[in-house]
């Protein structure tokens, strides 16, 4: 296969081509960013803008309160990781090593909390939340962030821990370590990667949520920044330039994310995936 | 006395300490997904006013009403061919592309990296810029195209309902495919390579160690991947919401959008309850399915 | 060490988070104690204010600590929402008891319906009820009773870009539907794919507007002389079939099914689409367009839109708090006064309500700006036609109880007759029979 000059001409071609398309949005973010209002409707544009109006990207903070928004963000995607992996791992790790009756039906359950789209849910959410008093606050928005996660953390966990033999536990502990401490010292360390997994996919669900978020915060200085862009899809006209810096400007921290962790990305996917 | 009592407190101290470990995340999502869940199948049969006032219990009236419109019927068609179309393709290109990124070349991590993105834009903001993107008046796509000189006028590209759905579909199966790839590739580098070694030797077609080599050994990975993506498509929100919110004429609803619409824009908050109670019964039954297989598997081992 | 750290957090969090949830469900159960607790002797109100322009939150700030300052027993609590999300926002609010008190949106009827809202009359001055002028006053008014005060006016007519229009042939913008037809092609042939001859938007953004833009110049609309629904009376279905030929005709934007109001005034702003109809603030301050604003073809009946406030029942309480209502007063009387009126006017762009505002604004518009930072201000000449104009429009029936589902109706209707699944007279007649039957 190595040998084949065409076979690795088509590979390029072809990889090219995924890269291609796979950034054309991108690039749509980025130049339509750095467009004047009036070019934005133009029907003769080309593919550039024909003047950049670089300025976009710096005015758009003064636009809205986007750092605002970012901070919540981080809040709400941080809070809820935090909580989703800290009641994951004592779930995922009862499943994996631990016999007991209900299992099957704990399981069937954390699939079935999957099942119901959040959307689907809104009214029902809202009306909870109003009555323990989290509406309209981050907290609220972190614990239904980790709620919604917590079937793919423990998921992505157990079977990670499924992977990894008991072996070096059961000697610990007969050594006088308490299954905390067995836990802890021992099997979270060699589990690394695949909790690294969980931690990204959960920030990032998280990062991204709209809907909750949407219907649950209503001061304006709550907003993450999903919500927050909004304001920009105003009532008289729609500010594209400005809703597409902010994109990129939301956008960039989740890949700079990816790309420290992809290569444990693979690994934690492995470990959770082969016994899922 | 004692010395009897102690082993029977450690014995069910053994009993319920699974128990207190699954607490936390019993708690987290009893609270926070449960109750929510109940309420829903609550209102489902309860007559609900136009602007959510709860009034009385009123049986299956809702759920009859539901099966009475013609749009149910079409979005529940919609919505299965959208589960299918999106997953079925996002799991095969996923596929493609994790072969292909398994093989060594130049920029394989530069690739890896590009093919991350669209995993890592919140679906509202993907959304939003295919949005303009199709636009066919000032959209980018026409003027590219009309550029690059490959059409000679701008085109029309959601002159029907079924266009703006395969665009619909293709922006899912475009923001599927990276978790798909990196599931597949996961599975793939856990394969043995001395096993590829034995298929050489023996003279194997690239076919016939794709279909007994690879595929039987990324199967896990595959299952995974194309469970979470059947609930996670099915019941997605925002591409269809944001790019034709169900219309023309409501013929590109999804479920989730159309119980959506049908409480928000409508006021008819019962009888979007019911649709989703109906939407989570096929999603349940889908899983059963999987469960009672996966089980069979199982006990096979 | 860092991972027992976690550990010992994760504990930790997870026994807090499932007491709090413990403790406060019972707590929360007994509702009426709460309010009675915090009640000490500030006020709080809740209002909720629809998304008029990029700027709108802007000036709600200035208003609530300007208000806030003037009144300090009152708290208020502005949440500015765009007009996407504000009804599913609102009804989520309702459906769990947690109404606002003050709401700005457009309709009223189905909160009447539910016995929700309270009478005009209690919360407002005899002063500030005769100020309003009449015709907004009573068109709020539902069984004998007024439920909402109108907030802002607009009037919507039709926009031509007079440049491309000459360039294209035509001096003078059409009056008829059959001259607009003959504008469309004239354009058509002139400029070819650059620009969009005809806006449409029939979207369920704003689908209404556009049925009643139609069927009243047709001779149509929503009801009949005795104010009962007649929706498919023949003109309307003939104003339908217009809509849907001007689509076949390939003389409107691409996607009117989904493309609503604010991109097409944008284009038109741009100068890349040529008529539409449209508010009479929607051409962009900063467009260097050269347009006209005239009345809509066919009969020249344009459409008023009148967005309301209205106040909410306190759900939690039988009898409605004194001290409550009086700060609603209190807010309305600050929200009205004539000089703070006038510039909310001025800055979104829209036209008073209110007798003194519109004397004020035919004469003093220079003094108050735009919203934004372009610097213009307001124009005595604008208010002073458009305030005359207003009268000559027509209004949606919000007061009927079926608007909602009417207002739904229309916009199915047009979708699926210009997608051609159904001819408008079936469509006319199963929404006619659907809503009256």
């Amino acid at each position: 296969m190595k040998k084949n000059p065409w076979k690795r001409v088509c590979l390029y071609l072809f990889v090219f081509a995924v890269c291609v398309i796979i950034l054309y949005p991108y690039f749509v973010m980025f130049t339509t960013a750095a467009k004047t209002n009036e070019e934005m409707y133009s029907t003769t544009a080309g593919i550039l803008p024909k003047e950049f109006k670089w300025s976009n990207f710096i005015d758009v903070w003064s636009a809205a309160p986007i750092m605002k928004y970012m901070f919540n963000s981080i809040i709400v995607a941080g809070g809820a990781t935090l909580i989703a992996i800290l009641c994951g791992i004592p779930a995922a790790y009862a499943l994996s090593r631990m016999k007991f009756k209900g299992k099957g039906f704990f399981m069937g359950a954390v699939i079935m909390s999957q099942m119901f789209s959040p959307v689907v849910l809104l009214v029902g959410i809202n009306r909870m939340m109003s009555s323990i008093g989290l509406k309209d606050s981050l907290l609220g928005l972190i614990l239904l962030n980790a709620a919604f996660n917590q079937a793919f953390a423990i998921w992505l966990l157990r079977g990670t821990f499924t992977s990894i033999s008991s072996e070096m536990e059961q000697a610990a502990k007969i050594d006088g370590c308490g299954t905390v401490q067995a836990l802890v010292r021992i099997l979270l360390p060699m589990a690394a990667p695949g909790i690294i997994t969980t931690l990204i996919f959960v920030f990032i669900n998280s990062w991204n949520e709209y809907t909750i978020a949407l219907t649950l915060i209503s001061s304006d200085v709550l907003k993450p920044i999903t919500v927050g862009i909004n304001v920009f899809y105003g009532f008289n006209m729609i500010q594209w330039q400005y809703l597409f810096a902010t994109s990129i400007y939301a956008t960039i921290p989740v890949i700079i994310l990816f790309l420290c962790i992809e290569k444990h990305l693979v690994a934690g996917l492995t470990s959770g995936g082969v016994k899922g | 006395m004692k010395n009897r009592a102690k082993p029977e407190t450690l014995r069910t101290m053994k009993k319920i300490e699974p128990y207190i470990w699954l607490l936390p995340s019993i708690l987290m999502m009893g609270c926070m997904i449960m109750i929510p869940i109940f309420n829903v199948f609550r209102a489902s049969v309860t007559e609900i006013s136009k602007v959510g006032v709860y009034k009385e219990f009123n049986g299956f009236a809702n759920y009859i009403s539901v099966f009475k419109k013609q749009t149910f019927w079409h979005t529940l068609q919609n919505t299965v061919v959208w589960t299918i179309v999106v997953v079925g393709l996002s799991t095969l290109i996923g596929f493609i592309l994790a072969l292909v990124l398994n093989v060594e070349f130049h920029g394989r991590k530069l690739v890896r990296a590009v093919i991350v993105f669209p995993w890592a834009t919140a679906l509202i903001i993907q959304s939003v810029v295919w949005k303009y993107i199709i636009n066919a008046d000032y959209g980018a796509l026409n003027a590219l195209l009309y550029n690059l000189g490959i059409i000679d006028h701008y085109v029309n590209w959601t002159a029907t309902p079924g266009a703006f759905f395969a665009w619909e579909c293709f922006v899912g199966i475009f923001v599927t495919v990276p978790f798909v790839t990196f599931c597949v590739l996961s599975g793939l580098q856990s394969i043995d390579a001395s096993l590829y070694e034995a298929c050489k030797v023996d003279g194997a077609s690239f076919w016939a160690q794709l279909f007994k080599v690879t595929v039987p050994l990324v199967m896990p990975s595959l299952t995974v991947s194309t469970v979470l993506n059947i609930i996670y498509v099915f019941n997605s929100f925002p591409i269809v919401w944001t790019i034709s919110k169900g219309d023309p004429a409501d013929q590109t609803h999804t479920l989730v959008t159309y119980l959506y619409d049908l409480s928000f824009s409508n006021g008819k908050f019962g009888e979007a309850a019911a649709v989703s109670v109906i939407g989570f019964l096929i999603l349940a039954a889908c899983a059963s399915v999987y469960m009672i297989l996966s089980l069979r598997a199982e006990q096979e081992d | 060490m860092l991972l027992v750290l976690t550990m010992v957090l994760a504990l930790a969090a997870c026994g807090g988070s499932g007491k709090t949830t413990e403790t406060q469900a019972p707590a929360a159960a007994g509702t009426e104690a709460a309010p009675a607790d915090a009640g000490s002797e500030k006020v709080t109100l809740d209002v909720i204010i629809s998304q008029y322009g990029n700027y709108t939150q802007a000036w709600w700030t200035d208003f609530e600590q300007n208000f806030e300052a003037a009144n300090k027993d009152i708290d208020l609590n502005i949440e500015i929402v765009s007009w996407n999300d504000i009804y599913s926002i609102v009804t989520t609010r309702i459906s769990n008891n947690d109404q606002p008190d003050i709401l700005n949106i457009s309709g009223f009827a189905d909160y009447v319906a539910d016995d929700l809202l309270m009478p005009a009359t209690e919360y407002t001055s005899e002063a500030l009820q005769a100020n309003f002028i009449d015709s907004f006053w009573a068109s709020n008014e539902m069984d004998g009773t007024v439920w909402a005060l109108p907030i802002l006016a607009s009037c919507r007519a039709l926009f031509v870009n007079t440049e491309l229009l000459n360039g294209a042939g035509i001096t003078a913008a059409p009056t008829t539907w059959e001259e607009v037809v003959t504008a469309c092609d004239a354009i058509k042939a002139t400029y070819g794919d650059t620009v969009v001859p005809w806006g449409l938007d029939i979207s369920t953004d704003e689908g209404q507007a556009a049925f009643a833009y139609y069927t009243w110049n047709f001779g149509g609309g929503f009801v009949d002389a005795n104010g009962d629904w007649a929706l498919n009376s023949a003109e309307n279905v003939q104003a339908v079939e217009f809509i849907k030929s001007m689509i076949d005709g390939g003389y409107c934007n691409a996607a009117p099914y989904t493309d609503t109001r604010y991109p097409l005034q944008d284009a038109f702003s741009a100068g890349t689409l040529a008529m539409m109809i449209g508010p009479m603030n929607m051409v962009s301050s900063t467009s260097t367009v050269k347009y006209e604003a005239v009345s809509i073809p066919g009969n020249g009946v344009g459409l008023g839109v009148c967005d309301q406030l209205m106040v909410f029942k306190d759900p939690a309480v039988k009898e409605q708090d004194p001290a409550r209502t009086a700060a609603i007063s209190k807010f309305f009387d600050a929200f009205y006064e004539c000089e703070t009126y006038s510039d909310y006017m001025v800055y979104e762009g829209f036209l008073p309500a209110t007798k003194d505002a519109s004397d004020n604004l035919a004469k003093n518009a220079e003094k108050y700006t735009v919203g934004g930072d372009s610097g213009a201000t307001g124009s005595s000449e604008y208010f002073a036609t458009f305030c005359a104009v207003l009268p000559t429009c027509s209004f949606y029936p919000m007061q009927k109880a079926e608007w909602m589902d009417v207002r739904n109706g229309v916009i199915d209707v047009e979708q699926q007759v210009c997608q051609g699944l159904i001819s408008a007279q079936d469509a006319l007649d199963a929404l006619q029979a659907e809503v009256v039957g």
